[in-house]
């Protein structure tokens, strides 16, 4: 057991650490938020990130002589949509906003890796069909200046970050009371029937002495309720009224979700990926897909309207939606490591009833706000993304 | 986020939760807190540069600006010159461009230009660029624009860089004589330090140069580093 448990462990970290890395480490601070001058980046290449940004630079130096070369000879353009699958996938695991927001969205709601693949590929799709639209209209049909279309991408940018700080904001509003939720049951249940060290504890802190009396009667409840059926049941049915406040849709899903997970956690660990599949759940995940995915690369957009030049607009759409493929299978690894990463934690705490939740609601309540933070800095410019060529 | 992780870690060390729990808590903390404060890799590069710069002397041997001609890559070249309208195809004149020059000087001022300079670890201010303008050569855009010093530059020793801080645009210095100090006094040198290779390359001057004084300091792994010495 313990073993099994340290490997379990083991994994989880790692898995964690890959997440978090990931996020952190491409979205990461660009400038100094004190004003000061910028720190010089010298401690970031080299390593693997310097690797990554080698194998992707030598990609897509690649891509325009192959476009000049498809002119001649055809089957240069296998040679393009190969050079474009390899930038793709490192392009992904490279710096961008787009798989820091869907994993951590994975994470803060109970969703599937089967479904955090499906999104994966959805808003990579979403992005080279968004980079093809605009080069299309913009280049192709109306033959705009690129500072036009740039000013276009700038518009769609904001959009973009906008739409990020705000699907944050509503995942901590809702993620954040279930925490709240979570503690405060596990206060409520434990104090009566904790060791002399913990009525200690409570005895130091008046204000949680409090707790169970003013939540004596709904606290008599959850007991009840929290030993027949599993953590989650607990904390969502006990949070329902804080689900009423959101804005309508919100409420709407959260409760639907919220219900059948009160019937179905009695028995079960955790929810079957069908009992996600409803349409509600879906919507819910496209909108984080939605958020995402409607900014486009710089690069597609830099391909696109370089194969248009060439005479092989096709050519360059084929590149960019291969492009997108190869982005979805680095998004979606990532998804699954943080989807993965989070079932783990989940069986390791399964057999702690009230402390198991606490610490799954606090994850999901940090995945929440790493949405959140995201978005804002993303807006306010603190965070780094990939900037849109406007010079 | 370090201050939401330890508010998680508090809350769940008040309400006794055991060892590997708390040991778990903390690793994620670490983890989270060493992936921000590494504050590691941001972009990478879209846009290419091969750049050819004069450090201009006054005839009372100050410097009094850089003149910048940057080759943009095959790619970028394309994309800047889309849909602007030409006589006769495929052939961009100065004025056809003068335009997008235009553009490029007001888009590059909210990045300093890349171009930074440096006497005694102090900044040196530019004035807004001068004599601007684009050329079209060998399917390639070259940018030509002169940056003056706001107040022109009496030290003795200048350190000059060109970057872009967040890697969108990979400048490199061009491979043939990339740097001239036009109008300097005869004992006035320079040397060179290029980001890919990471050797100073001295052309008469040691690297010493960089290594004492306020040079020392310059980080930037890939930026071209330019220092003037005028004793």
């Amino acid at each position: 057991m313990t073993t099994s448990r340290q490997i379990a462990l083991s994994c989880l970290v790692i898995a964690a650490t890959c997440l978090v890395a990931d996020g952190a480490l491409h979205d990461a601070l660009a400038q100094n938020p004190f004003g000061g001058a910028r720190a010089a980046p010298d401690a970031q290449v080299g390593g693997i990130v310097g690797w990554l940004l080698m194998k992707q630079s030598e990609f897509y130096r690649q891509m325009s002589s192959t476009i000049r070369a498809a002119k001649a000879d055809g089957s240069a353009v296998w040679t393009l949509l190969a050079i474009s699958f390899a930038y793709g996938i490192f392009h992904a695991a490279g710096p961008g906003h787009g798989k820091t927001v869907i994993s951590s969205y994975l994470v803060a709601n109970e969703e599937t890796a089967r479904r955090g693949i499906a999104l994966s590929f959805v808003s990579a799709l979403m992005q080279s069909l968004i980079a093809v639209l605009i080069v299309g209209i913009g280049a192709w049909l109306l033959n705009v200046t690129a500072s036009t279309m740039c000013g276009a991408e700038r518009v769609i940018e904001i959009a973009s970050y906008t739409l990020i700080a705000a699907f944050g904001i509503r995942l901590v509003w809702t993620k954040g009371g279930s925490f709240i939720g979570a503690a405060r049951s596990f206060y409520g249940r434990s104090t009566p029937h904790m060791a002399p060290v913990l009525a200690n504890a409570a005895a130091l802190h008046p204000g949680h002495d409090h707790h169970p009396h003013d939540h004596g009667g709904p606290g008599h409840h959850h007991h009840h309720h929290h030993d027949h059926a599993s953590a989650h049941a607990t904390v969502l049915h006990e949070h329902g009224p804080g689900h009423v406040h959101p804005e309508p849709h919100d409420h709407h899903h959260g409760h639907e979700h919220d219900h059948v997970h009160d019937e179905h956690c009695g028995h079960s660990h955790g929810p079957e990926p069908a009992q996600l599949a409803g349409p509600g759940g879906w919507r819910r995940g496209l909108s984080a897909v939605f958020t995402v995915g409607i900014r486009p690369c710089s690069g597609a957009i830099l391909v696109l309207v370089f194969a248009l030049a060439q005479g092989l607009f096709w050519a360059g759409i084929a590149a960019t939606f291969v492009m997108g493929l190869g982005t979805a299978i680095t998004v979606a690894t990532i998804a699954i490591l943080a989807v993965s990463a989070k079932g783990l934690a989940r069986r390791m705490t399964a057999s702690r009833e009230g402390s198991g939740a606490l610490l799954m609601r606090g994850i999901e309540f940090g995945a929440a706000g790493l949405v959140l933070l995201f978005g804002v800095g993303l807006l306010l410019g603190y965070v780094a993304a990939e900037r849109v060529t406007c010079f | 986020m370090r201050t939401l992780f330890s508010t998680v870690l508090t809350v769940l060390k008040a309400a006794g939760v055991d060892a590997l729990m708390r040991r778990l808590i903390h690793l994620l903390s670490i983890s989270v807190a060493l992936a921000i404060g590494a504050g590691a890799a941001q972009a990478h590069p879209h846009v290419w540069v091969t750049a050819a710069s004069e450090l201009i002397f006054a005839a009372d041997g100050s410097i009094t600006g850089v003149r910048h001609a940057w080759i943009f890559d095959d790619m970028f070249s394309t994309y800047a010159l889309q849909g602007i309208k030409t006589r006769k195809k495929g052939v961009y004149s100065r004025e056809e461009m003068a335009p997008l020059a235009q553009t490029n000087m007001e888009s590059l001022k909210e990045f300093a230009f890349f171009t930074f300079a440096r006497v005694d670890n102090k900044k040196q201010k530019f004035a807004d660029p001068i004599d601007y303008y684009l050329e079209y050569k060998d399917a390639a855009l070259v940018l030509h624009f002169t940056l003056p010093f706001k107040t022109p530059i009496r030290a003795k020793q200048l350190a000059l860089e060109i970057f872009d801080p967040s890697y969108f645009v990979d400048f490199s210095l061009q491979k043939k004589d990339p740097i001239h100090l036009v109008g300097a006094p005869a004992t006035c040198t320079f040397a060179i330090q290029r980001p890919s290779d990471g050797t100073t390359i001295a052309q008469k001057l040691n690297e010493d140069t960089f290594l004492n004084g306020a040079n020392a300091n310059f980080g930037a792994m890939f930026a071209n580093k330019i220092s003037v010495d005028c004793p």
